[in-house]
């Protein structure tokens, strides 16, 4: 029986069809443009991740950002393109696959100005006025003069008549993230004297006439959109929703027919972007909620929203019209689905992690997902979210550790109908993630849990063979051995060393090694709270990611004084998943102390011994065997602690696997065909990795060795088929 | 020795479930089946008397009455160690209440003989904590309920256990053999089955046998040998909430018109 017959409707207003100009959305699930690492190069991968989420309900699916000429080149990232041609051809595989579910279509018309580094295009942008961009490094535009203005937004028009072509049916001017519509607006980046700065209005025309042109060429057939950002959050310098934002949103309310709004700039995009540890659900509503106050068109945004509670909430507020999503449309491309069909419990719940943005941040490899394994692998690898291939044999499996790994593998291995058994000895499954969601700011990060923990307990119902043993003993290799499975996966983890091995020496700290001093503690031993910790507390660091920041935090919170030597950019990965910036500014309100470009020598009771990691001679010498080529490090000073913390490497926890497999001559006759690794216990990963081990392992384990992962399909360039219609492949110089 | 263990095939309810037409019972389409908890704390409790004992010398003997369905029941408990399963089809057995399947328990516990006979403190689904003692007396063999420890070494005379009382008291007991003991949850940590013994088990026979085979008279089966009757199961009426829409005032209003409402 569903939730319909039985009069259940709370959640009907977020089915509600929505007039957008010409099209309508089928309901107010709408995923907003998003960066994938797939733009118009790889339209498999771009038609599959969208199409799977206009299969899973959503109204309406965006491309990532689309420059609209190659002097707006995000070389080394990856966007959409929609200069020629070949983009028109490429970019149509995906709108139309999700026409195929009734969903409707969206390109993000992007220019960037001095944002754009076109690396590849070597053009360059142009600008409101000259700026040195605050996100690229050496970045200039060229400032417009009125030629340039009436030639760039030809642009515009040229790309959105190329996006009808290709079958869009909503057709974005991107004016968030600071990109060119915004820089004319804001005063941050206009100094121009002239009709186009100055005054709102004067700052407004580049905006205004772009949408008119826009909407004039394209506007009967396609829905005009426009993303802005209503408040950049640098108060007066820059856009301010009740003062500039809302009049903007009045003065363009007739050209547009879709407002998608939310705040910040591009340099700190995790602003809108917000990552769990600093950012709820739902938190640019305090700006978002005026916009419907100016406009008498839908108005949508985003804010990680993941809960339909809040989703009615905010509708029936009138704070937004409809939902915008792109986190939680990868950890779930079957959002609306669930939620309108009540399996709410199925939901795979956005951690809001980041790890998806870092791909981006990072220049383009695709995008990967922690809690959605087959995020990116819709196309290359066939990957369905919701739908698994029956199991391909009678083998029983007994899968040691259910940490991500592990509990993703089990978790699909039973969605496939094979009997399972899932062996860890917690108490709870989780694994590590139970450990790192109890840091501070990172409580989300258990919904990874959960979505197993739930589906797990669904699924061992399924077959009465299964199942889920926790809180035992840790299994013994004879136990392994013993046990009665056709195939073996272990999934034992990993841990983070006490002899401060680290990647800079690939040593131990001398004076760490052997049985770990009392008042040296790992992270685990923090985050357990088994063992005292003194006043004054240093983190040696070698980790580039969360780890040592969180420590910092949570021991800093709790009174200790926290200092900080990092041989690695304290947080580096943090700046690809946008929480560098507050992760900097806590760090600094909670008088944590950095010492950057610092490693250690060695280790006594109470002390360490650090160093300058360029305190040796910058001049290189050969001077014989035995001999260093640069002039001695003077740069070695004592520091005293209470308590030494090391962040410096993790290690995996393989003695288990190991010993299986020296005994493999056993196998055969123990009835074992395979024994397999996976996540931390193979070699130390993001969660996100780890958890695609799993979901990998599980989808191939009928393969003859499905330790060695199957070729995925690969989308490139093929020699010999050149991308422009009339296009040729030989290689033709000039003269 | 045996140490006969009866056990339950109980239900749990789907988040959404209707009743049989006759409104006597859900109906079975819309619950989920699993061994009663109860009776794996039970069932281990005898397997670890079993380990402890010389080689051969107890024999674990796992009882359930119920459809072909039911097997699944005493697959696991022969995966978990039972040795043996014997299954009383559930034919006739239909309005048969706690007195009616204690009738049962108890034939083939005549049968098999067992030095002890091991339940569940209570069922999970139905919560009576009525069959063991009703076994008891059937049998006219001593008995103790809810036991938290049991101490018994295969052969002896009496069997020691505890039983947890309000306040923190604990009652220790000499119970004289055969014993039927009901076993309260904690009293052990059940064992999980390894995939060899859930094989294992899938290859041992069940054997099945009739409310007659076991040497119930017509009169002593199902509503016959009953003490009690369902009459009726249902969802009591719950009351239902209002969520007061508007303005402040306009909410201050309508709560005021239903306190008024309320207080009449």
């Amino acid at each position: 029986m569903t939730h319909e017959t039985l009069g259940v409707s709370k959640y009907d207003i977020l089915f509600e069809p929505i007039k957008i100009g010409p099209k309508t959305l089928r309901n107010r699930f709408y995923q907003v443009p998003h960066c994938i690492g797939a733009g118009s190069d790889k339209p498999g991968f771009q038609a599959a991740h969208r199409s799977i989420k206009a299969e899973g309900g959503w109204a309406a699916l965006n491309t990532e950002y689309c420059s609209i000429h190659p002097e707006s080149d995000d070389t080394h990232r990856v966007s959409a393109r929609i200069w020629d041609e070949g983009d028109v051809r490429n970019l149509a595989a995906m709108t139309s696959e999700i026409h195929k579910y009734g969903a409707l279509a969206g390109v993000e018309l992007w220019y960037g100005g001095a944002h754009a580094p076109c690396m590849e295009t070597r053009q360059t942008a142009r600008g409101p006025s000259q700026y040195a961009s605050e996100f690229e490094s050496l970045t200039y535009c060229h400032e417009m003069d009125y030629d340039d203005i009436r030639r760039v937004q030809g642009f515009y028009v040229e790309a959105a008549r190329r996006a009808r072509d290709a079958g869009f049916d909503i057709i974005y001017c991107y004016g968030a993230h600071s990109y060119l519509p915004l820089q004319f607006l804001s005063k941050y980046y206009n100094k121009r004297t002239d009709k186009y700065g100055g005054s709102f209005e004067n700052r407004a025309r580049f905006w205004v006439e772009t949408l008119e042109q826009m909407k004039a060429a394209v506007g009967s057939e396609c829905a005009i959109a426009t993303r802005f950002a209503v408040d950049t959050l640098i108060g007066e310098d820059g856009i301010e929703v009740e003062r500039d934002g809302l009049k903007f949103v009045e003065l363009a309310d007739d050209l547009v027919d879709l407002w998608d709004v939310n705040v910040g700039d591009i340099a700190e995009w995790g602003e809108d972007a917000g990552p769990s540890r600093f950012y709820r659900q739902g938190h640019q509503l305090s700006w978002q909620k005026f916009v419907k106050q100016a406009s008498k068109k839908v108005v949508l945004g985003v804010g990680r929203f993941t809960d339909p509670e809040k989703m009615v909430e905010v509708i029936r507020n009138g704070e937004l019209d409809v939902i915008g999503a792109a986190r939680p449309s990868i950890a779930d491309p079957f959002l609306p689905e669930k939620i309108r069909d009540g399996r709410l419990d199925d939901i795979r719940t956005c951690i809001g992690c980041n790890v998806c943005i870092s791909r981006w941040e990072i220049g383009g490899p695709p995008m990967i997902c922690t809690q959605n394994a087959t995020a990116g692998e819709e196309f290359r690898r066939g990957w369905h979210p919701e739908r698994f291939p029956k199991k391909g044999s009678d083998d029983a499996i007994l899968v040691v550790g259910a940490g991500p790994s592990g509990s993703e593998c089990a978790r699909v291995l039973m969605e496939r109908g094979y009997v399972v058994h899932l062996v860890d000895s917690a108490e709870k499954v989780g694994g590590y993630v139970n450990e790192v969601a109890t840091l501070p700011g990172l409580g989300e990060w258990s919904y990874h849990r959960d979505y197993r923990e739930v589906q797990l307990g669904k699924l061992v119902k399924r077959n009465r063979d299964s199942q889920i043993a926790l809180g035992g003993k840790k299994l013994s290799v004879e136990d392994v051995l013993s046990y009665g499975a056709d195939k073996v996966v272990i999934a034992t983890g990993a841990h983070w060393v006490t002899d401060g091995t680290n990647c800079l020496t690939h040593a131990p700290i001398p004076g760490l090694e052997g049985t770990p001093r009392a008042n040296v503690l790992t992270p685990e031993d923090v985050i357990l709270g088994t063992k005292p910790i003194g006043k004054r507390v240093m983190i040696l660091n070698a980790d580039p990611y969360y780890m040592a920041p969180s420590l910092a935090q949570k021991l800093a919170e709790a009174g200790h004084q926290v200092t900080v030597a990092s041989g690695v950019e304290l947080g580096r990965y943090m700046h690809f998943t946008l929480e560098a910036p507050n992760m900097h500014r806590m760090l600094h309100e909670l008088h944590i102390n950095v010492l950057s470009s610092t490693w250690a020598s060695r280790v006594e009771d109470g002390r360490i011994e650090l160093y300058n990691l360029w305190g040796d001679g910058h001049k290189r010498v050969y001077t014989g065997p035995g001999k260093m080529p640069r002039s001695a490090n003077t740069t070695h000073a004592w520091h005293e602690y209470d308590t030494l913390v090391l962040v410096t490497a993790r290690r995996s926890e393989d003695a288990l696997f190991r010993a299986l497999k020296a005994r493999s001559g056993e196998w055969d006759a123990r009835g074992i065909k395979g024994v397999y690794v996976i996540g931390d216990a193979w070699a130390p990963k993001l969660i996100a990795d780890a958890t695609f081990d799993g979901q990998r392992l599980a989808r191939e384990i009928e393969e003859a060795n499905p330790q060695e992962p199957k070729p995925y399909r690969r989308e490139a360039a093929v020699y010999g088929s050149p991308y422009q219609p009339g296009g040729s492949y030989e290689i033709r110089y000039q003269g | 020795m045996k140490i006969l263990v009866p056990v339950k095939r109980v239900a749990s309810l789907d988040d959404e479930f209707e009743l049989n037409d006759d409104g006597r019972d859900v109906d079975p389409d819309f619950c989920e089946f699993d061994l009663n908890e109860f009776d794996e704390y039970a069932l281990e409790a005898a397997v670890q008397i079993k380990e402890a004992a010389p080689e051969g010398s107890v024999e674990v003997v796992v009882l359930t009455i119920g459809p072909d369905d039911a097997d699944d029941v005493l697959r696991k408990a022969l995966a978990k160690g039972a040795d043996r399963a014997i299954r009383v089809d559930d034919a006739g057995l239909e309005e048969a209440d706690r007195v009616a399947i204690a009738r049962v328990i108890a034939k083939v516990a005549e049968n098999e003989e067992p030095g002890l006979v091991l339940c569940g403190a209570q069922s999970a689904d139905q919560g009576n904590a009525q069959t063991g003692m009703s076994v008891a007396a059937l049998l006219g063999w001593a008995r103790t309920a809810v036991v938290s420890k049991l101490d018994f070494t295969p052969g002896a005379a009496t069997a020691q256990v505890e039983r947890e009382l309000e306040g923190g008291l604990v009652e220790r007991i000499e119970v004289e053999t055969p014993a039927v003991l009901t076993i309260q949850l904690g009293i052990n940590t059940p064992r999980y089955a390894s995939l060899r013994s859930i094989k294992q088990a899938n290859a041992k026979p069940i054997e099945c046998l009739t409310p007659h085979d076991v040497g119930l008279a017509d009169a002593e089966i199902g509503g016959a040998g009953a003490l009690s009757r369902v009459r009726r199961v249902f969802v009591p009426e719950r009351g239902r909430g209002e969520i007061i829409a508007g303005t402040p005032s306009q909410q201050v209003a309508r709560l005021l018109e239903i306190i008024s409402e309320v207080n009449g």
